[in-house]
């Protein structure tokens, strides 16, 4: 690389010097320029005419966003669960609706559906109660329309609770399926 | 801890068994053991060291409390208070003064010695010592290094118990578990008394559910470590390579068969949790259960010929046996609405398992002999994951007692109950073999 780059130099250090060989040769030397004046003349800047930008549509925008970055947007609601239970809750529906819609305008997008418990289940029995909120979410997406191809299940338990606490008010918020933007 | 005066004839009894493996070791008459036998009253006074140096002497210590520590942790020995040994003259390798040792009671001496090794070893020597038969048993000597005096010790402790009673030892038996003290759940190894706690996974997503192989050369586990995956892994030890078995669906509850040749685990690959059995490289899976319920927590009996698992088929959490060929299905549990996490024993006559009452977890044990279950833990928390040692004396098991998760060892009589963990949370303990 430094060969070729050194070699390339040398040709056109060549090209120069004949070029200016071929210059006539001034027989005198030219006056000094004046000295530079100790205060400048200002000169304005201005900005650039601005360029503008062609309008984005909103896939356009959606697209040039990182998984990233639109998972940490959640364009997808979760949705939370009776103790034990793994049934759609008459409240979850409506945030499921607004999820499948969503799912529908972004028609590429691929989604996890995790999956979660509260603590007052054993590691496997949460396991396997996470595994069938996922898939009771799956399927009432499926019923809006959300082919299956396009959604993931994933069981974590009781090991990602969203809060720490002990008492219902946690407890509650741990009993879940959120989303996970996968592919778009 | 038990009082010291035993019951003559107890002794007695003990004694001629003794003896007679002492006469006629190769007819494997051994010690018998038997729950609420009184245990071997044994002497182990202190070590001696034949060196100035104060690493012998720190030695001598260290592996004396380690190996005072394992043999009352056993169940079968127990140690003569120090004082007794006060009354009699001090120790003498060379010259045992049987009499002496038999008129404080004891049935067992073993004596230390600690002498110097090649450049940083120490050498430890331990012989142990059938007081009313006046004879020696049998001798070790082991070399090592400071970071190897707790292991020296342990081998010495596993030699005893397993001459005496011809029983698997457990002290240098390893319980793998996870815990978030580094940040994220990680796959974690100590020794079976809590020391020597050591990381083995290290990525930023939960490794979940470890089980031992039956030779404690590899390690199965759930790992999160795949977005979107919640695969079962198989980490060879000893290679230090970790391997997918199954990664489609949810994949958990690992638990390798103690003849070594298979592994059965969870799955819901096929759309519901269903067990599965595998051989244990995790070739060849075959779906064992076919229910709309959920099937989880697999474990081997110790033949290998059934499987118990919990269930919800009924409706309720319960436990259920099931030959490992998938046929002659039985429910083995019938209190409680929620009973999960089976644990067959090494001796094959038990189960531990979890019962869940709102929000209190025990756990009981299960005779099969009997069918009369017995309540294990009485606490106001939640103890799940129990796994048992190999000689079945002792259940490892986490609990919220103390309010962050921790994992917890109690023997199998309720008594005994030691906490083995404390940086950050500590869960899902398995107990190697």
């Amino acid at each position: 690389m430094i060969k070729k780059t050194s070699i390339i130099l040398f040709v056109c250090a060549l090209a120069v010097m004949f070029l200016a060989s071929c210059k006539p040769k001034p027989k005198t030397t030219p006056p000094p320029p004046p000295p530079a004046k100790e205060q400048p003349k200002v000169e304005k800047v201005e900005e650039a005419p601005a360029v503008k930008k062609p309008e984005l549509s909103e896939e356009e925008i959606f697209m040039s966003k990182s998984l990233e970055e639109i998972n940490l947007e959640s364009p997808l609601k979760m949705i939370h669960f009776d103790y034990d239970r793994y049934e759609i809750r008459d409240d979850a529906k409506s945030i499921l609706e607004a999820d499948g819609a969503w799912l529908k305008k972004y028609s590429s997008v691929k989604v996890l559906i995790e999956g979660h418990c509260d603590e007052r289940g054993t590691e496997e029995y949460n396991l396997a109660l996470g595994e069938k909120r996922a898939r009771s979410t799956m399927d009432y997406l499926g019923s809006l329309g959300i082919s299956p191809d396009r959604m993931k299940i994933i069981s974590y338990g009781k090991s990602q609770p969203l809060d720490t606490g002990h008492a219902e008010m946690a407890w509650a918020k741990n009993r879940r399926t959120q989303f996970l933007i996968i592919e778009k | 801890m038990k009082r010291v005066t035993m019951k003559k004839i107890l002794l007695t009894s003990t004694l001629l068994l003794f003896s007679s493996l002492v006469l006629f070791p190769q007819q494997e008459i051994y010690l018998t053991l038997k729950e609420g036998v009184p245990a071997i009253a044994m002497a182990l006074p202190n070590f001696i060291a034949h060196s100035p140096s104060p690493r012998a002497k720190e030695a001598a210590v260290e592996i004396h409390q380690v190996i005072s520590d394992d043999l009352t942790y056993s169940r079968i020995f127990e140690l003569l208070p120090k004082k007794y040994y006060e009354y009699i003259s001090l120790l003498d390798p060379k010259n045992i003064k049987f009499k002496d040792w038999e008129s404080i009671q004891a049935n067992i001496l073993l004596a230390g010695e600690i002498s110097e090794g090649e450049g940083e070893n120490i050498i430890f020597e331990g012989k142990l010592y059938d007081v009313k038969g006046a004879r020696f048993i049998f001798g070790k000597r082991y070399q090592a290094t400071k970071s190897l005096y707790r292991l020296a010790a342990h081998r010495m402790a596993d030699e005893i118990v397993h001459t005496l009673s011809g029983e698997k030892p457990i002290f240098t038996t390893k319980i793998a578990f996870i815990s978030d003290r580094d940040g994220n759940e990680e796959l974690y190894l100590m020794d079976y008394d809590g020391q020597n706690q050591t990381r083995l996974t290290f990525n930023k997503t939960i490794d979940y559910m470890p089980a031992w192989s039956a030779d404690g050369k590899k390690i199965a586990f759930t790992s999160y470590r795949k977005v979107g995956e919640a695969g079962l892994y198989l980490l060879d030890l000893e290679a230090g390579k970790i391997v997918p078995i199954s990664t489609r669906g949810t994949n958990y509850s690992p638990s390798f068969s103690r003849d070594g040749k298979k592994l059965a685990f969870c799955s819901t690959m096929d759309g519901n949790s269903e067990i599965y059995v595998a051989n244990a490289d995790g070739k060849n899976i075959k779906r064992l259960t076919f229910n709309e319920a959920a099937d989880t927590a697999p474990s081997w009996s110790p033949t290998g010929r059934e499987i118990a698992f919990a269930s919800d088929r009924s409706g309720t959490l319960q436990i259920y046996i099931i030959d490992a060929e998938g046929s002659n299905l039985r429910r083995v549990s019938f209190g409680g609405n929620h009973n999960d996490a089976p644990a067959w024993s090494p001796t094959g006559d038990r189960i531990v398992y979890v019962s869940r009452v709102e929000n209190i977890f025990d756990l009981y044990i299960l005779n099969l002999r009997t069918n009369q279950i017995t309540k294990l833990t009485e606490s106001n928390a939640r103890n799940e994951s129990p796994s048992w040692s190999p000689d079945g004396r002792h259940i490892v098991f986490a609990s919220n007692l103390d309010g962050a998760v921790q994992v917890y060892t109690i023997d199998y009589d309720s008594t005994n109950l030691r906490r083995l963990t404390s940086t950050g949370s500590n869960k899902l303990p398995d107990w190697s073999n």
